[in-house]
């Protein structure tokens, strides 16, 4: 038996909804394997495709793990747990749902604090002032880290947030935070504000190739197959598959 | 490698140096905030029981520094030294690797005792077969005093002060700077503390340990000064000071002349610069081979002054070998309050083929 093509789709939520529509629209019809609960599947038509259903963050993972040849996730989520995206995910197609920007944003009442300068200057003074380091709450510890480190901010400390993250500075968990957002909303409910140049990522859901996987003949077929319905432009997916040639099957 | 570790620990004890070896595992809260966040990145962490995170330790300094604290009056005297293994997440690299070092606690004389520590490291390099090193030195401190005697307004003072150690950073911050910043809306002090009050009070959100009005409002004034920026002879003589590069007898005279010249009242500075100097000379370090760069100095807010970093010329990644310098403040920092003399460097033997 030759190894399949193995595609990862989110499992639950509106992403899996989204991401199944977008597949119908592309005349590619996912079924599902036994019943509604199975975690396993294919696609009508196109031979040696494996359908895993998985969460979003963890279809990041698989893709820079290399256990998944391709997924359909968003670029935040790439970005955040995968530590060399560059080298192990190639965003092949956006699919025009899942947007969300990811964002620096504190409170309201922060009238001095505009842009990333002012947080650094914040930052650095927080310390003397409060004798510990000025906190972030965050589910993005890695953009933060990124970002932050990009505008020579270092006095401060990440506080790990499981949910909720808009609600860390009321309820004293944390001083500011690192968040998704579409409309801006839920942070000005909370009495949050964006900073002018604190868009640390526009995201949207992608059809995300695996540089971290092997690849054999029959799965570059399959991929080829797979983003052709989709309508991506031959030119754009050249340097994919140049890179995919180059690399050793197995 | 086992005999010249025994040969380098034989010579640190004899320059009066006692071995010590503090735990390896540690809360991890006392690195987080004497490092931030972008260390703990780079730490191995885990959780106890209770919740508390752990952390293996990333280096010997803050360790040992405790211990110290623990063992009895902080201002002592005492001379350390280590030689086993440090933890740190590396990108291809093993994440437990050996390092050696000594720290030098509660010496007033700082000259002497920055020369003794330097010329220590020194003779462990040549012990561990490292031929003809490179000796990079910096003096934060000498930074510190032209800022001062540049009558700089507060906020750019201390945005230029915590940036010295990256020097391509500092080098845009300081021609940003030179023209100010966009002046912001004029608000007093009164309606600016109301302003963020009603804020405050609107969103419900917890003031208890955060930024209060009070605080808010101080910066807002203070934005008005980073408006008015630091002005073009400051940037000249700030890029000019950065500039100076070479042996430390040249550097110091170009700074004198540079403070003549832009009217610097550096002096006291540059005094102690040169007594250091003069105490590695007596100490036998042979300065024309040693390079100062005003430019040269670590982002860490415990480092206080002189600092120093050997590289073998053989190496071609550009690391260290070893890393040394003054920091008064640490101490202070982890519990003691008050500022206590503290040299020391570490060696990075696993770039020198040790393994642990």
């Amino acid at each position: 038996m030759t190894a399949p093509f193995i595609l990862a789709i989110p499992s639950k939520g509106r992403l899996m909804e989204d991401s199944r529509a977008a597949f119908a629209k592309a005349g590619l019809e996912i079924v599902q394997a036994g019943n509604a609960r199975s975690y396993r599947g294919s696609i009508a038509g196109i031979a040696d495709v494996e359908i895993a259903f998985l969460s979003a963050p963890e279809i990041a993972r698989e893709i820079g793990a290399g256990a998944v040849h391709a997924g359909v996730t968003g670029r935040d989520q790439v970005e955040e747990s995968v530590a060399d995206w560059k080298e192990k995910a190639d965003f092949t197609q956006p699919l025009g749902f899942g947007r969300c920007d990811v964002v620096v944003a504190v409170p309201e009442a922060w009238i001095d604090v505009s842009a990333m300068e002012d947080l650094d200057d914040v930052a650095a003074d927080f310390r003397p002032r409060h004798g510990r380091r000025l906190t972030v709450a965050t589910k993005y510890i890695n953009l933060t880290r990124r970002f932050f480190a990009g505008h020579g901010i270092a006095d401060y400390r990440i506080v790990e947030s499981l949910g909720a993250t808009e609600g860390a500075p009321a309820s004293g968990a944390a001083d500011l935070i690192v968040d998704i957002t579409t409309t801006g909303a839920t942070l000005r409910d909370n009495g949050l504000k964006i900073l002018d140049d604190g868009v640390i990522l526009r995201s949207e859901a992608h059809f995300v190739t695996s540089l971290a996987s092997g690849w054999t003949p029959a799965q570059v077929g399959a991929l080829r197959s797979v983003i052709g319905a989709f309508g991506t432009k031959a030119a754009a997916t050249r340097p994919l598959f140049g890179r995919l040639a180059r690399k050793k099957t197995g | 490698m086992t005999e010249s570790f025994e040969s380098l620990r034989a010579l640190l004890s004899g320059a009066g140096y006692a071995f010590v070896e503090p735990p390896i595992v540690h809360d991890a809260r006392v690195f987080v905030e004497l490092a931030g966040e972008d260390l703990r990145r780079r730490l191995f962490l885990t959780n106890a029981t209770d919740g508390t995170e752990l952390a293996l330790r990333p280096d010997y300094t803050i360790p040992v520094c405790l211990a110290h604290l623990a063992s009895g009056e902080a201002r002592r005297r005492a001379d350390y030294a280590y030689l086993g293994p440090v933890f740190r997440q590396r990108n291809g690299e093993s994440g437990e690797f050996l390092q050696a070092g000594v720290e030098c606690l509660g010496r007033t004389d700082r000259a002497a005792a920055d020369a003794d520590v330097l010329a220590l490291a020194l003779a462990a390099v040549e012990l561990l077969g490292v031929k003809r090193p490179n000796v990079r030195i910096g003096d934060s401190a000498l930074f510190a005093a032209v800022l001062d005697a540049l009558d700089l307004d507060g906020p750019w003072r201390r945005r230029l002060g915590r940036t010295f150690g990256d020097p391509a950073r500092l080098r845009w911050l300081i021609a940003r700077a030179s023209n100010g910043t966009e002046p912001a809306a004029a608000m007093d002090r009164k309606a600016a503390r109301r302003k963020a009050q009603d804020l405050l009070s609107a969103s419900g959100l917890a003031t208890i340990g955060s930024r209060t009005a009070e605080e808010i409002a101080d910066r807002v004034i203070e934005k008005s000064a980073l408006a008015a920026g630091i002005g073009a002879r400051a940037r000249v003589a700030l890029e000019k000071f950065l500039a100076v590069e070479g042996p430390p007898v040249r550097a110091l005279k170009a700074m004198r002349e540079l403070a003549r010249k832009q009217d610097l009242d550096i002096g006291a500075a540059l005094d102690r610069f040169e007594k250091r100097i003069g105490s590695f000379d007596k100490r036998g370090v042979d300065t024309g081979k040693l390079t100062f760069a005003a430019d040269f100095g670590r982002r860490l807010d415990y480092y206080t002054g002189f600092v120093f970093e050997v590289h073998d010329p053989k190496r071609h990644d550009g690391r260290q070998i070893v890393g040394g310098g003054r920091y008064d403040r640490l101490i202070a920092l982890i519990g003691h309050g008050q500022a206590i003399p503290a040299v020391g460097f570490a060696i990075w033997l696993d770039r020198l083929g040790g393994k642990p």
